[in-house]
């Protein structure tokens, strides 16, 4: 066969343009790297000179950040896990394939969804409503997993002819109806409850006995917000952790006698542990990054208070607010620049922590014969 | 010797935990769905020409307006009711909270108007007569030349004067000029109705805002966020793309390599304030500063680029969304196979004419899906906007006829920011909430469609390469 046919002429001007076009590419594609690395070297040039500053200031103004900042994204752990790994063992291991199709991609909308809209809901919408209604709220979240709880009772009660038609692989749709019963339920029985038992306003019971003060924007309402925000983000992860677990695990404990649930929780858990733990950090990153949700839904007093019932200044707040008050150069400007250094620092190691964790479960898998 | 073990208790705990599972992801798709319905609800209910109610006191008093919503009362039982009662010039406030005791008879009478006017807000009363040119006009001649005379231009409506009263009998005078819209919410049949509110829908959607973002509508805000994103999106296409290739076609594939691989990955999950903090450092006083000192050193101390403008906001987010273009870009790149590379180069293509003719092309449904993913991330995104130039009310458009066209310095509006500042910050909180929640719903339904097409153009490509892959 002959060689294509190229003008002799114009073979070292194609090697010339291969490679000034490789150089180029080079160049550009290292100039970006640098330019994503230059956020680390640049936090760090701007922090050094608080260095010639006295240190216990620097420390008495952060450490109520990072409290705040702690305490909001434990608060919204506290909400979002057990929800997000209940509805990933459930999605993975027992939901029906065809729900599982639509269900999915509908929770990975909800991370779409801007902090700031989130914030406002919480802030200007649920934060006053919990406020009216502080017994019922709490009510709620009790009443919530033993109402579902209270489903499975009945449905193990039931006709074998209602099972058929309320199968467990569609309880993620049908239970939905279920719940906005209970929560109504709750709403309406929780302040006949609360008149019953405490014989008032929990709000001023708590007042007047424990001494606490409620804040209409609290650790609470932060807690259910930014937890609302990060479930779509563990959920994904943990969902994808567990389905990746090879069945032939999951079949061999049934086999040895397992019911399903063992199986799920003495087998695939554990297998997918790595795979959780990654989903877990990667969520408490997002929580402790997210700035509007906190600056919306938290009252932003910069408090040293465990009491879920007050307000907290997460760093990522006070950064958004004061920086740009601050003038640059000023003693302000380089505590929040430290700010945002820790918050860069903590982040990108516990992404890498998670990154690391979950590329050595995938090998794993990869060598037990998957994929 | 069974690990399963098998009591009543633990099977009753067994039978149970999956039920608890089930609850969860009914529990996130219920509050996804409170959450959408009460955006949809409350952000399109407010377009809607709602009746007017006139209320008679047990005092004698009248009183017309709006209902918005009831309370329990702060101290004893029973409940108050919130009406918008609009005429802030009259009764120096436009809300007033009624006790439902108090309320003798409540009557919705076809002849209660609402007029839209600037300054002092609404009006909601009677209208009793139109005087034009030394002419008086009543009743229905008189609604007849207003809703005629507002459907003109601005600048040909002709002069004249109207005659108002408000529900408790005071009288009051007011010129044309000062109105924009008159309804009579309560005489409109329902066709009436869905025309005002496609017509209110509208407005909010093309119009600037009015009387300190509590009324109008959001188009700058809009028109600021697309302009902001497509300007970040010219910035991040190439360089994500450049990054991709050399990370995935000319790098050395060796630890270095995947170390860089991880650490840009996990750049996606660094807060986004962060990034503005970056952005505020080196774009602004950094760079715009030097700039000012160079070419703008006349009108210093007064910042030109050393404050927060379009450019800056632009470039900080298109770093913010670098990682996802590049991660989305590398995993097409990593898709082809390398048959494909290698029957290239056999055939005496350099490596230049191997990526442009055969490995782009095959990659450019997973750059179109990263860039999309970058625009929903970056038009969700507030927190870093707020240091690097976004305003609560810019009084100039960052495009216009005045050359060069496209003011790069400019501040702009934003709209998850307009919404953040007119709730959190506005003067009659009240008052703007519908519209901050119009404006949520709509920031919503922008990010939602994005993310929408990213993932069916996934889908869609995926389906259609199945077979060469």
């Amino acid at each position: 066969m002959t060689p294509p046919r190229a003008a002799v002429s114009r073979q070292p001007l194609r090697q010339l343009k291969n490679r000034i076009a490789t150089g180029l590419i080079t160049a550009g594609g290292i100039g970006v790297l640098l330019a994503i690395l230059a956020i680390g070297v640049f936090l760090i040039w701007e922090t050094l000179p608080l260095l010639a500053w006295d240190q216990t200031f620097a420390f008495s103004k952060l450490s109520p950040l990072a409290w705040g900042t702690l305490k909001a994204a434990l608060a919204a752990m506290l909400f979002a896990l057990p929800i997000a790994l209940g509805a990933a063992m459930y999605s993975a291991l027992f939901m029906s394939a065809r729900l599982r199709s639509r269900v999915k991609p509908a929770l990975e909308m909800m991370e779409a969804i801007p902090g700031v809209v989130v914030g406002f809901i919480a802030g200007l919408v649920l934060a006053p409503w919990v406020e009216r209604h502080l017994a019922s709220t709490l009510a709620l979240l009790i009443w919530l997993p033993i109402s579902a709880g209270l489903a499975g009772v009945l449905w193990h009660m039931a006709a074998s002819r209602w099972r058929k038609w309320l199968p467990l692989s569609w309880a993620g749709l049908w239970l939905l109806p279920w719940l906005v019963c209970m929560v109504l339920l709750a709403l309406w029985f929780a302040p006949l409850l609360e008149q019953f038992l405490l014989g008032g306003d929990l709000r001023r019971l708590l007042e007047q006995h424990w001494g606490m003060d409620y804040a209409t924007r609290n650790a609470l309402i932060v807690g259910i917000a930014m937890g609302f925000a990060v479930i779509p983000s563990i959920y994904a992860l943990a969902e994808d952790a567990l389905a990746d677990v090879p069945t032939s695990l999951m079949e061999g404990a049934q086999a040895l006698g397992a019911s399903r649930w063992q199986a799920l929780w003495k087998v695939a858990l554990p297998a997918a542990g790595p795979g959780i733990f990654s989903a877990v950090m990667i969520g408490a990153g997002r929580a402790v990054g997210e700035t509007m949700i906190v600056l919306m839904a938290s009252g932003n007093m910069a408090l040293l208070s465990v009491s879920p019932f007050e307000g907290m200044r997460s760093m990522a707040a006070a950064i958004a607010i004061e920086l740009p008050e601050a003038s640059p150069g000023g003693l302000t400007y380089h505590h929040l620049i430290l700010a945002a250094l820790v918050l860069f620092i903590f982040t990108f190691l516990v992404n890498t922590l998670a990154e690391v964790v979950r590329s050595r479960m995938r090998r794993r898998y990869h060598k037990a014969g998957r994929h | 010797m069974s690990r399963f073990s098998d009591t009543p208790r633990r099977r009753l705990m067994d039978a149970l935990w999956p039920w608890l599972c089930a609850a969860s992801v009914a529990l996130s798709l219920l509050m996804l769905a409170a959450l959408l319905a009460l955006l949809v609800v409350r952000g399109l209910g407010h377009f809607w020409p709602a009746t007017l109610e006139e209320i008679t006191l047990r005092s004698g008093d009248s009183v017309a307006g709006q209902p918005t919503r009831e309370a329990p009362l702060p101290q004893a039982d029973g409940f108050e009711r919130l009406y918008f009662t609009a005429n802030r010039d009259i009764d120096g406030a436009s809300w007033r909270w009624v006790n439902l005791d108090d309320i003798a008879s409540r009557s919705t009478p076809s002849d209660l108007i609402r007029l839209e006017r600037n300054p002092w807000g609404d009006f909601i009363g009677r209208l009793a007569g139109v005087e034009t040119g030394g002419q008086l006009l009543r009743e229905d001649q008189a609604w007849r030349y207003l809703t005629q005379a507002l459907a003109l231009p601005q600048a040909e409506r002709p002069d004249a004067e109207l005659l108002l009263v408000t529900s408790d009998g005071q009288t009051l005078r007011q010129p044309l000029s000062n109105f924009s819209q008159a309804l009579a919410p309560n005489a409109m049949s329902w066709w009436q109705k869905i025309h005002t509110w496609s017509r209110n829908v509208w407005q909010f959607l093309s119009q600037g805002p009015r009387a300190a973002n509590t009324g109008g509508g959001v188009w700058p805000a809009i028109f600021g966020t697309v302009l902001m994103v497509i300007l970040m999106s010219v910035i991040v296409t190439p360089f994500g793309v450049l990054a991709a290739i050399y990370l995935n076609e000319i790098a050395h594939q060796n630890r270095l390599t995947r170390l860089v691989r991880i650490g840009v990955r996990n750049l996606a999950g660094v807060p986004s304030i962060v990034y503005g903090v970056f952005g505020l450092g080196v774009f602004v006083y950094g760079i715009g500063g030097t700039l000012d000192s160079w070419f703008f050193s006349d009108t210093l101390p007064s910042p030109t680029f050393g404050t927060g403008g379009l450019l800056w906001a632009s470039l900080t987010l298109a770093l913010l969304t670098l990682p996802v273009v590049i991660v989305a870009t590398e995993e097409g790149l990593a898709r082809i196979p390398d048959a494909q590379r290698e029957g290239a180069v056999a055939l005496g293509a350099t490596r230049l004419e191997m990526l442009v003719r055969i490995v782009l092309p095959m990659a450019i449904p997973a750059m179109l899906t990263g860039v999309i993913l970058a625009v929903a991330r970056a038009a969700g995104e507030v927190a870093p906007l707020m240091l690097v130039g976004v305003a609560k009310l810019a009084p100039q458009m960052p495009v216009d006829g005045e050359f060069p066209y496209l003011h790069l310095e400019r501040k702009f509006m934003h709209l998850g920011y307009h919404l953040f500042d007119t709730a959190f910050h506005g003067e009659d909180v009240q008052a703007a909430i519908p519209l901050v929640y119009a404006t949520a719903l709509l920031l919503v339904l922008i990010v939602l469609v994005l993310n929408l097409t990213a993932i069916f153009l996934r889908h869609y490509f995926r389906r259609q390469r199945g077979s060469e892959c």
